[in-house]
């Protein structure tokens, strides 16, 4: 092999010299090693061209020009001379259309020398498919209102190392920026892209600032290297054809403003702050209108007013005159004469029933004299009764039928059962000049105008089953001459009103 | 007999862990085979450029052409079954050649190991995937009866014969130079090449 041969003085030669230096400098180095260490070798993917560039580490050591040799390990068929990167000044070299096979170990030597003596040699070998970096393509942007044009250059012919690299190791990704959003766009490329590859980022917003870079990302998650970004503003939308967006965003807003109201009045109507129920329970129904104007009428009782007649009482002296023949023993025989008072009267008859016909007025269970005036002024007022009691009434009208001679019929009784809770009381004038119709009685009578025993008493009268204000009869009777000597000595004491009650 | 509950104890974490990894193993999907190959053999792509600094010029006299089979190198697409077994006998023909290394060589032994681990798993993987497509593949015989599928069946026995012959050759050049510097460094260039055609083969098994 022309390497093998040649390398070996070569490399005699260079490492006298390299040792030579490193003496000076007072930097060891190793034999086998020589090469590698003299050098920093990268290979970049510049705008789509394979380019070797190296370094060489002591920077004492500046080669006038460059030799770049290389060899392909897996075919040996020798050192390959790179015409265009023979002595040359630059420390790099373009290598796309020398190196067209992807996955192979390219073993390079650079020689660096000055004049005709040679400074450095570096070697090194590549496997290009793990070592390549890859730097990102030139590119341009156009901007409008609400997208933008990514134009990236790529080759008019693309070489075939790179169709490689396109097709299985490499992805083109564009980012756009607009503030802290960061967008990745990954356009996919065809196996044959050649000529200005165009790539439209859209749906942006106008009048805002967006940042464009591109570079190619490594499928096996290698080291990228990102583009310089290129901003630009995009052009605010004009007023003739507003922007779609804006639109949408318009009938957006207007549908959460009624979404908003809807709910608003779904909740204030559910607490019950508006369209408060009107179902009201049927007793608060008052749609009825007739029965609201015209309520029914709780059913009437019976009632029985009852007047209250204010009673001027004086204490009457008895003027006993023995001989009057009317007896005042006789109770029943005694005339009564009303003075436009009212006159007590005995318990006369008229009353139905039995008891009342048969009864002598010494069987009388009750007080003859305290149901007197209860009965003349029960047949008062019952008078102007609008109902009477049927009791009431038929007393009443035998009293009428009756000369005055009620105390006739001895023996009967009247009984009265008064309510008193169901008195209606009024009073009447003391100056009425018309004095109430009474019927006549023949007991003791009462002047109505004397004012200085007037006393009133309030009577309880009511209709059928009323109950007396005072002890109702009972069994035991009074001896019959009690009766009647009450009756002719206490005159005045039969009517004792002190408390109003009608006492004996 | 106290020892055998503390062997048992003893063995119980590993036996544990085997249990899973075999069960992590059988529970891999053959769907995912593709990204599996394609990963780990990149990986190993790297570690075996990284394995060593760099190729000594010296050896550069003593470089052959190993002739890597076209099936490989072409870029036609060839049916599934014949890439899974291809990737097979790849990695058992690198696994046995990676076990002849001896510790003349410079090479980080960390790396050989991760080279050998990883082929190891790639092979476990791949003898599942291809047990059942055998299964598949008796079943569809049974009802078909067609003989397209015994023929196809060929092309990859032919395949697989050309990718041994390939490391033969690697495997006596390695006996021939008696397992030197120079030739374990050829060697590991040609088989990087080689680990590079493959991953390309798994693209190939995704898009089928």
């Amino acid at each position: 092999m022309l390497w093998s041969q040649n390398a070996s003085p070569l490399r005699s030669q260079n490492l006298c010299f390299v040792v030579c230096i490193s003496l000076l400098s007072g930097v060891l180095s190793s034999l086998p090693e020589l090469s590698d260490k003299s050098c920093t070798f990268k290979v970049t993917l510049r705008n789509f061209r394979v380019i070797l560039s190296w370094e060489v580490k002591n920077h004492s050591i500046v080669p006038d020009h460059y030799t770049l040799q290389y060899t392909v390990i897996s075919r040996p068929d020798g050192v390959k001379t790179v015409e265009h990167c023979s002595n040359i000044t630059a420390s790099f070299c373009d290598l796309t259309d020398v190196w067209e096979v992807l996955p192979e170990t390219y073993a390079v030597t650079v020689d660096g020398f000055r004049g005709n003596t040679t400074l450095v040699t570096c070697f090194v070998d590549f496997f290009l498919a793990a070592y390549i970096s890859l730097e990102p393509p030139e590119f341009d942007i156009v901007n409008f209102i609400d997208h933008i044009n990514v134009n990236v250059n790529f080759p008019p012919v693309l070489p075939k190392i790179l169709e490689e690299l396109l097709q299985f190791h490499l992805s083109l990704i564009i980012e756009e920026q607009s503030g802290e959003i960061v967008k990745k766009h990954n356009p996919v490329l065809d196996e044959n892209v050649i000529g200005n590859f165009t790539y439209v980022i859209d749906k942006l917003l106008p009048n805002t600032n967006y940042c464009v870079s591109i570079y190619f990302m490594p499928r096996n998650l290698e080291a990228i290297r990102r583009s310089p970004v290129k901003c630009t503003l995009l052009q605010p939308a004009r007023d003739t054809g507003s922007s779609e967006s804006a639109r949408i965003g318009g009938i957006i807003t207007m549908f959460l403003i009624a979404a908003v109201f809807i709910s608003t009045i779904i909740i204030l109507k559910r607490v019950g702050y508006i369209c408060l129920r009107n179902d009201f329970p049927k007793v608060l129904n008052f749609n009825n209108l007739s029965a609201w104007v015209f309520p029914e009428m709780p059913p009437l009782e019976a009632v029985a007013f009852v007047e209250v007649i204010h009673i001027n009482r004086k204490k009457k002296v008895w003027n006993y005159n023995y001989n009057d023949e009317s007896d005042s023993n006789d109770e029943a025989t005694a005339p009564l004469t009303s003075t436009g008072g009212y006159t007590k009267h005995g318990l006369l008859s008229g009353l139905p029933g039995p008891t009342s016909a048969s009864s002598a007025t010494g069987q009388d269970c009750l007080e003859p004299d305290t149901e007197e005036p209860n009965l003349s002024e029960l047949e008062a007022e019952s008078l102007m009764a609008p109902e009477p009691s049927p009791r009431l009434g038929k007393l009443l009208q035998d009293r009428f039928s009756e000369d005055g001679s009620s105390t006739e019929e001895a023996g009967d009784k009247i009984i009265f059962n008064v309510n008193l809770s169901s008195v209606f009381v009024s009073t009447l004038d003391d100056d009425s000049d018309i004095p109430p119709v009474l019927p006549s009685f023949p007991e003791e009578t009462y002047d109505l105008e004397d004012s200085h025993t007037l006393e009133p008493s309030f009577l309880a009268s009511g209709g059928e089953g009323t109950q007396p204000p005072f002890p109702t009869p009972s069994a035991e009777c009074p001896c019959p001459e009690d009766v009647l000597s009450d009756k002719n000595d206490n005159s005045e004491s039969d009517v004792d009103i002190g408390d109003g009650y009608i006492m004996r | 007999m106290s020892t055998k509950p503390n062997v048992i104890r003893k063995c119980l974490w590993p036996a544990c862990l085997v249990g899973l990894l075999i069960t992590g193993i059988l529970s891999l999907d053959c769907n995912l085979l593709h990204f599996y190959l394609r990963k780990v053999t990149w990986q190993n792509l790297r570690l075996l450029s990284s394995t060593s600094s760099s190729f000594p010029a010296e050896c550069l006299s003593e470089t052959k052409a190993f002739e890597l089979p076209q099936e490989i190198l072409s870029h036609t697409q060839p049916v599934k079954r014949y890439i899974k077994e291809a990737f097979y006998e790849m990695s058992i023909q690198a696994f046995n050649i990676f076990s002849q290394y001896t510790l003349k060589s410079t090479w980080e032994s960390d790396d050989l190991k991760q080279i050998q681990i990883g082929l190891d798993q790639q092979l476990q993987y791949l003898e599942q995937c291809l047990e059942e497509e055998e299964k598949e593949k008796e079943d569809l015989k049974e009802m078909t009866e067609d003989g397209m599928n015994w023929s196809g069946a060929l092309v990859p026995q032919l395949s697989s014969l050309e990718l041994r012959r390939y490391f033969n050759r690697i495997d006596n050049f390695l006996k021939e130079k008696r397992h030197s510097h120079c030739a374990w460094e050829i060697i590991r260039a040609e088989i990087r090449r080689c680990f590079y055609y493959f991953q390309k083969f798994a693209a190939l098994l995704k898009k089928k």
